[in-house]
């Protein structure tokens, strides 16, 4: 386009001043071994964070004098491992997805779009059940090691509270993936793929 | 730039061609001005390892704006969490009463300010559209780029030009 045809807002546009960046090959190479040297020190941190949460977990299941004990915090460490490894594979946005040059904008976004969607309208099964065989052998075990009332109203009050937050999480995610839905279809009438 | 260049020259040429529009596409994507260089830098590195697998069906044109978008796209979806602000889309927009609009704007600066912001209120794919059309590409160019038909692309270009009529009308005849 021609400088004489641009309208206000274009010659505005096109006429500010910018901070582009010019790169040599052996600097980009380098930038981008440092990027992705930034995403693994990322996900390194997650499982850190991981690890740090089953550490008193795992100090228990060491030193559980009885089976029940152990089975718990063994089926409780498995499951926050399943997580976090399913939270990191389809939680969060793919930092440089490969499809970045094969897709057209409006297939890329509405598959990053899907993607996030199913992560969150499967978060009953790769977020909140691999936790819940632990809580029950938990509560079972804890209910036959002190079998008195005021402890198993302890038990049960500890139980409602943690039924109460997984459907807290569970609703919330339902609204995101209600809320994904609706950018979903409103690419699909724009031009169905 | 041919498809035979090695990924380093295509690179090299890209840059020197689109640096200067890649610049104002991240600044259209990203408020922020150390999240603004960040995103430039990735938009750098994803266009220089995607060139390993260009294989000219499409021009390096739509290429380069394919990648950056994405990219850029992809770092939207990444900030939404973390963002308050609804994006609109451009029928929103143009329905919406003109508040800062850049009409009113003192100087060129904060005119481009204005412009700025409003395109960063915009989903990703009207934004996508919004920008093609100020650096000038026209509709067949932004349909291929962005793969909505000729059609959609036609009507949303007249609801740009309507929405930045409105906000440069006062502006053109002082």
């Amino acid at each position: 386009m021609t400088n004489e045809l641009r309208n206000p807002a274009q010659k505005l546009w096109q006429d500010q001043p910018v901070e582009g960046i010019t790169m040599s090959a052996k600097i980009i190479r380098k930038r981008a071994a440092k990027f992705e040297r930034k995403i693994l020190w990322r996900n390194v941190r997650e499982y850190v964070a991981a690890v740090i949460a089953a550490v008193p977990l795992g100090y228990f299941l060491v030193t559980a004098r009885d089976v029940f004990a152990r089975v718990t915090f063994g089926l409780l460490i498995a499951g926050l491992t399943w997580m976090v490894v399913q939270l990191h594979r389809k939680g969060s946005v793919k930092s440089m997805p490969m499809e970045v040059s094969s897709l057209t904008s409006l297939q890329f976004y509405r598959t990053e779009l899907e993607r996030q969607r199913e992560a969150v309208n499967t978060v009953w099964s790769w977020y909140l059940a691999p936790l819940i065989p632990g809580l029950l052998v938990y509560t079972v075990w804890s209910a036959i090691r002190s079998p008195r009332p005021a402890a198993w109203l302890g038990l049960a009050l500890m139980d409602v509270v943690i039924a109460g937050m997984f459907y807290l999480i569970w609703k919330m995610n339902v609204r995101a993936g209600r809320c994904l839905q609706r950018m979903i279809d409103e690419l699909k009438a724009e031009s169905p793929l | 730039m041919t498809v035979d260049s090695t990924p380093d020259e295509l690179y090299h040429d890209a840059a020197r061609v689109y640096g200067a529009a890649l610049g104002r596409l991240a600044r259209a994507y990203e408020a922020d001005a150390e999240l603004c260089r960040d995103l430039l830098q990735e938009i750098h590195i994803a266009l220089w390892r995607s060139f390993s697998t260009f294989d000219g069906r499409c021009s390096l044109r739509t290429w380069i704006y394919r990648v950056a978008h994405n990219v850029a796209a992809s770092h939207v979806l990444r900030q939404r969490r973390a963002r308050s602000q609804a994006l609109v889309g451009l029928e929103e927009l143009e329905n919406m009463p003109d508040g800062n609009n850049i009409l009113q704007a003192a100087d060129r600066s904060q005119a481009l300010d204005r412009l700025v912001s409003m395109i960063q209120r915009l989903k990703p794919l009207d934004r996508h559209v919004i920008l093609s059309y100020l650096e000038g590409h026209d509709a067949a160019a932004i349909s291929e780029i962005t793969g909505l038909s000729l059609g959609n692309v036609a009507v949303k270009i007249h609801r740009i030009k309507n929405l930045l009529a409105r906000q440069f009308q006062q502006g053109e005849t002082r």
